[in-house]
């Protein structure tokens, strides 16, 4: 349906509008920045309580925002594509004058003095802050019952664990809470909720976007990256937020781009390489995202891609590097709170953050030199392609009060690969299991090519629909989980 | 290993522990210390050898440079 078909029907259903809708509307005048506020924030107290996406939620900042918004839109001052358009922040991001509190004890008097450089990028460019949002501790521990705010939910499916660290951000989009969020994503962390929660998430190429203000897990995998309802959204959230930062010392200087330039390109000359080695060798993954990857292979094909095999190390060597690394670096930064006060943590945080004290400094070396080797044979086997199909997470997300399960699966995916090789990776919804909860593809190009992977994004969405498929949610009265 | 291995095994584990700093954690949560120290032997062991020893690691991360 085109985007102007689809303002006009959506009168009431305001929440599932897109920030590129949204922008229409504004321009049109057939929508107010107040107004759309007005209905999320709505929104918002009727199902955070079953869900728990939010853990902050600054209605009256929000509302002055969409004001000033509304007035200059209205004087014709028009800032860009995210003027007066609502976005939401993984609560490991500085907000000025708000609590970072990395859904932790430890953290929860931390106000940060000033905003992070990506909030400040999404102020000059008339982003309204709608509230701070649910993560795994420390983009760590979790879904935990034993922290100071309850985890996330799945929207298809609220007795289901909405993937992580970057939960709340799932579920507020998938909800329709909210149009875009910022997730971080040091293992996977945007990945694995926009698959689980069927909505869009991007790692972007290690240092394309700012992490000055940005709490730390792992420095030399952090990454920040968009999430959103459609690839068309991620491209234009990335055009605000990318850019070189002398503040953050990964930062690349790769001057201005369009990420969104090539968003209606299509696919005609592109070739896809299908990793089917991690999904049928090195973990045999649920028969459903079998068969789910398979379908997004021939809809890409079919729309004019030239598709071909492509075989990379085993899984199994990019975990072993990815963990040292991540068990090392993240031992660093939480050394001083572990040895003095271990309890404010929950118990999964505490368990894998302090693994990194029985590493050594040999280990960590170790760990770098083989990513590099591993980013140096990815490079070779991927020479011949310009876009990877690989699988997400090889299960579907379990009951959320299930701990053994999701100890089990929670490393069946294929996301560490590319948080490894620092190359952007794109998780997209490619459809719905058996019992409703939806699969999720990963597409991943190379380094700094973010606009060739979000063009191939864009036309299987084309192609699919599924961005315009939601959960079935209760919203007559506010609700909480049984 | 013997069955009275394990428990020895397991006071070496938490004295590693103590010597990091972490005799609160031994005090009040040994068995989150005992997991921590078994992810990091996990780790370690799925860890593959570098094919070169004498390759420069740093910087720590590059991604190609920019087109």
């Amino acid at each position: 349906m085109a985007a102007d078909a689809r303002v006009d029907s959506a009168v009431n259903d305001l929440h599932w509008l897109t920030a590129q809708e949204i922008a229409a509307a504004y321009a049109a005048r057939r929508l107010s920045p107040v107004e759309l506020v007005r209905a999320l924030l709505a929104r918002i107290d009727k199902l955070n309580p079953l869900l728990g996406a939010f853990i902050r939620v600054d209605a009256e900042a929000a509302l002055d925002a969409a004001r000033v918004s509304e007035a200059e839109i209205a004087a014709g001052r028009s800032r860009g594509p995210l003027h007066g358009v609502p976005v939401a922040v993984k609560d490991i991001i500085d907000v000025a004058g708000q609590a970072t509190t990395c859904h932790s004890r430890i953290m929860l008097d931390h106000v940060a003095a000033r905003d992070a450089t990506v909030i400040a990028r999404l102020r000059a460019a008339g982003a309204i802050i709608i509230g701070k949002l649910a993560l795994h501790e420390f983009a760590i521990g979790g879904p935990s019952f034993d922290l100071p705010f309850p985890p996330a939910r799945n929207p298809w499916n609220p007795l289901h664990h909405p993937g992580g660290s970057s939960s709340g951000a799932g579920a507020a989009l998938a909800a329709g809470l909210v149009p875009l969020a910022l997730g971080t994503d040091t293992g996977g962390s945007v990945r694995n909720p926009a698959g689980a929660c069927g909505v869009v998430g991007l790692k972007p190429t290690y240092g394309t976007v700012s992490r000055h203000g940005v709490f730390p897990l792992a420095f030399t995998l952090d990454h920040v990256g968009p999430m959103a309802r459609s690839t068309g959204d991620a491209a234009v959230l990335l055009d605000v937020i990318a850019g070189y930062d002398p503040l953050d010392p990964g930062s690349v200087d790769g001057g201005a781009r369009q990420y969104s330039a090539d968003l209606a390109r299509g696919l005609r000359g592109l070739r896809i390489g299908f990793v089917r080695g991690f999904h049928e060798r090195d973990i045999e993954a649920d028969p459903e995202v079998i068969r789910a990857l398979d379908e997004v292979a021939r809809v890409l094909t079919c729309e004019g891609a030239e598709l071909r095999e492509v075989a990379l190390p085993p899984l199994q060597d990019f975990f072993g590097a990815q963990r040292v690394i991540m068990a090392s670096e993240s031992w660093a930064v939480h050394a001083r709170w572990l040895r003095a006060r271990p309890g404010d943590y929950g118990a999964s945080s505490r368990r894998r953050l302090m693994a990194g004290a029985f590493l050594s400094a040999g280990d960590y070396i170790e760990a770098q030199q083989r990513r590099h080797e591993l980013i140096a044979a990815v490079a070779q086997a991927s020479r011949e392609v310009d876009v990877l199909l690989v699988a997400n997470a090889m299960d579907t997300p379990c009951r959320i009060d299930d701990p053994d399960t999701i100890a089990r699966t929670y490393s069946r995916q294929a996301r560490n690969v590319f948080s490894l090789t620092g190359q952007p990776a794109l998780a997209l919804m490619c459809g719905l299991s058996s019992q409703g909860l939806p699969l999720s593809v990963q597409l991943a190009a190379r380094a700094h090519d973010e606009t060739t992977l979000l063009r191939v994004g864009a036309a299987y969405e084309r192609a699919t629909q599924w961005p315009q498929r939601h959960p079935a949610l209760p919203t007559d009265a506010p609700v909480k989980p049984a | 290993m013997t069955e009275q291995d394990e428990p020895v095994a397991e006071r070496d584990i938490l004295a590693q522990a103590t010597a990091a700093g972490l005799g609160k954690a031994v005090d009040e949560f040994p068995q989150d210390v005992l997991a921590a120290a078994q992810a990091a032997r996990q780790a370690r062991q799925s860890l593959c050898a570098p094919d070169d020893s004498t390759a420069e690691p740093w910087p720590p991360m590059r991604a190609s440079t920019p087109p």
